[in-house]
């Protein structure tokens, strides 16, 4: 079985997003694998585990430091992994293309009957590049999902939608993201980062046949701080809540 | 003239407040635009009473009653959306930010080259750059604004913080689509096979308040206290990561990064100190928050409007017993 994933880079959550004058400033930032990708390429890895035979291939749209990032990768347990930063791309649309043209080319117009990614990066939570690569390859997807089970013939997966769960059954080849909850992603061996660093990591150069269809316009600090005010009593904190914002 | 048209969401035959949170505040905007229209795409069958009871403004609803579109299914879905969309020659769909919205509306965007505009908190209306999505990003740190540049817009919108809506005198008019037709390539959609609610149970996404509560709840036990208070309220329980890595609470009332992102009214955290991956799954700034933690200096703090400096299995069973008899006073 062919098993594509699709991971990103995203700071990690203790970086500082810091400002310079009126503009971002990501030079403190220090980047990690997106957490949801994780997930995917766990998903992944153990499914190779299963049906033997199966190779899972990486793929990153990102900054040629991204490497560091699929050398984890293929550390979890990933065959190869194939990057693309000849270009920058500059929103969910233009990611998916990218990714698409490096996946069709990769597996030379084929297709991958799996393709996982994860249900959206952490910095900006889109979530919009697994179903519109899924549109782009031409098969059918489910995004979200926390429990996955694959025959050679058929699939079936969960997804937790607003109080509730849909099972669904989907066909092959098809692309699914996956939400926390899926698995828990192994930790890897020391051992296991010597072996990854004899697996190949291709370069994939890409074009951008389209403009960008969204347009960040402004970004900036978000001041969260407020000026708590500390109750004595219970009954104060609802006299407060009611009188102020008539909650009750 | 601008034309919206805003997707109503239902399960089980029932419209999501979150749909009809979207509609509303579409009219709003259509309102302050002037010289719009607004109208309603509604797929399944739905208690039409339900639904007249909570719309109101001017519009019409296109119902497409077919039992093929109880259950999820993208093509039937996308396809359904895009023939209404040229049918009323609309340029805008709104939808409200859910699982179904996040999962159809990429796609869709493709079907019709739109821009899509996911997970918009506040709509920035000015008359020359149109609705630019304004949301938080980067884990909760920074915020930004985007803007569309395609002629055909599509927007997931956050459930507002707001509480009420002003009720307009005007109802929509419902229009049966007896005879849409269906996609016929099935098999390139995946089918969801049955679908469970959970019943009882109000969504974190869709509650105006939540009673969240973290590590300092101490234990599954400690949250039954929470879950007393959110059914007094008329709330949903919320937890931090710690508390469903623990076993505690399930993954679909993780508020946070990994979670899911909330705009209550009010949030009510209980023993949580205030990560600022935590803070990321708060989406709005109008929320309200009021904090119940044993340590003063906790981080919660600093984004709470209210607190109280206490250990929770002391302070929430003197809440609770104070709101009964506030309730009960009412
Ligand atoms: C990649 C990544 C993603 C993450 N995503 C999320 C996410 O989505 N959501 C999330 O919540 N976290 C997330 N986290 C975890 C986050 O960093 C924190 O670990 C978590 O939010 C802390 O949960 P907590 O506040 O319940 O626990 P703690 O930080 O341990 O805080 C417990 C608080 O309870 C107080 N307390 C203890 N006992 C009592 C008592 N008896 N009475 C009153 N107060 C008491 C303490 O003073 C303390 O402030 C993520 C972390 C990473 C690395």
């Amino acid at each position: 079985m062919n098993i594509a994933v699709c991971v990103c880079q995203v700071p990690d959550t203790a970086s500082v997003i810091g400002f310079v004058d009126g503009a971002i400033d990501l030079t403190r930032v220090n980047d990690v694998m997106n957490p949801y990708d994780e997930y995917a390429l766990e998903e992944a890895v153990s499914l190779k585990e299963r049906f033997e035979g199966s190779i899972v291939t990486v793929f990153s749209v990102a900054a040629v430091s991204a490497k560091e990032m699929l050398r984890k990768a293929l550390a979890m347990g990933a065959d190869r992994a194939v990057l693309v930063s000849n270009i920058v791309v500059s929103d969910s649309f233009q990611t998916a293309q990218v990714l698409c043209q490096a996946i069709s080319a990769f597996y030379q117009q084929a297709l991958p009957d799996l393709v996982f990614c994860g249900k959206h990066s952490t910095d900006f939570q889109n979530g919009q590049v697994p179903p519109m690569l899924a549109e782009m390859l031409g098969i059918p997807s489910v995004t979200g999902i926390t429990a996955f089970h694959a025959s050679f013939e058929s699939i079936q997966v969960e997804r937790e939608i607003e109080g509730g769960l849909e099972y669904i059954d989907i066909n092959y080849p098809a692309l699914l993201s996956a939400d926390k909850g899926l698995n828990m992603p192994r930790k890897t061996s020391i051992r296991a980062v010597i072996e990854a660093r004899k697996k190949t990591i291709d370069l994939f150069y890409a074009t951008l046949c389209e403009n960008a269809s969204v347009a960040m316009i402004s970004i900036e600090p978000l001041e969260r701080k407020k000026i708590c005010k500390f109750m004595h009593s219970e009954k104060e904190l609802i006299r407060h809540l009611n009188e102020e914002y008539s909650f009750f | 003239m601008n034309k919206f048209l805003v997707f109503l969401e239902q399960r089980e035959g029932i419209v999501k407040k979150t749909s009809i949170d979207t509609w509303n505040r579409v009219q709003d905007l259509a309102a302050l635009y002037g010289d719009s229209a607004v109208f309603g795409i509604l797929a399944g069958p739905v208690d039409l009473q339900q639904l007249c009871a909570s719309l109101s403004g001017k519009g019409v609803i296109y119902h497409a009653s077919n039992e093929a579109f109880r259950l999820y299914n993208p093509g039937h879905y996308a396809r359904l959306v895009a023939e209404t969309l040229k049918l009323e020659a609309c340029t805008t769909i709104f939808f409200a930010d859910t699982v179904l919205s996040r999962d159809l509306a990429p796609k869709l965007s493709l079907h019709l080259k739109a821009s899509l505009l996911s997970g918009c908190t506040i709509f920035d209306v000015s008359k020359e750059v149109c609705v630019r999505c304004v949301r938080p990003v980067y884990s909760g740190s920074t915020i930004a604004s985007f803007v569309a540049e395609r002629s055909i817009r599509i927007y997931t919108i956050l459930s507002s913080a707001k509480l009420f809506h002003s009720i307009s005198e005007d109802y929509p008019t419902i229009i049966p689509l007896e005879t849409c037709r269906l996609t016929g390539i099935e098999e390139l959609f995946p089918v969801v096979r049955r679908m469970v609610m959970y019943s009882g149970r109000q969504d974190v996404t869709e509650a105006s308040i939540i009673v969240a509560g973290g590590r300092g709840m101490g234990g599954s036990e400690g949250f039954v206290i929470l879950e007393q208070l959110a059914q007094l309220l008329g709330g949903a329980v919320g937890a931090s990561r710690q508390a469903v890595d623990g076993g505690w609470r399930p993954h679909f009332e993780q508020i946070g990064q990994t979670g899911k992102t909330v705009a209550p009214a009010l949030y009510l955290a209980c023993g949580i100190s205030g990560t600022p991956q935590h803070l990321a799954g708060l989406g709005s700034g109008s929320t309200v928050v009021a904090a119940i933690n044993s340590d003063r200096y906790a981080p919660i703090f600093d984004v709470a409007d209210y607190g109280i400096v206490g250990d929770v299995h002391l302070v929430l069973p003197k809440l609770l017993d104070a709101l009964h008899e506030f309730l009960k006073r009412k």
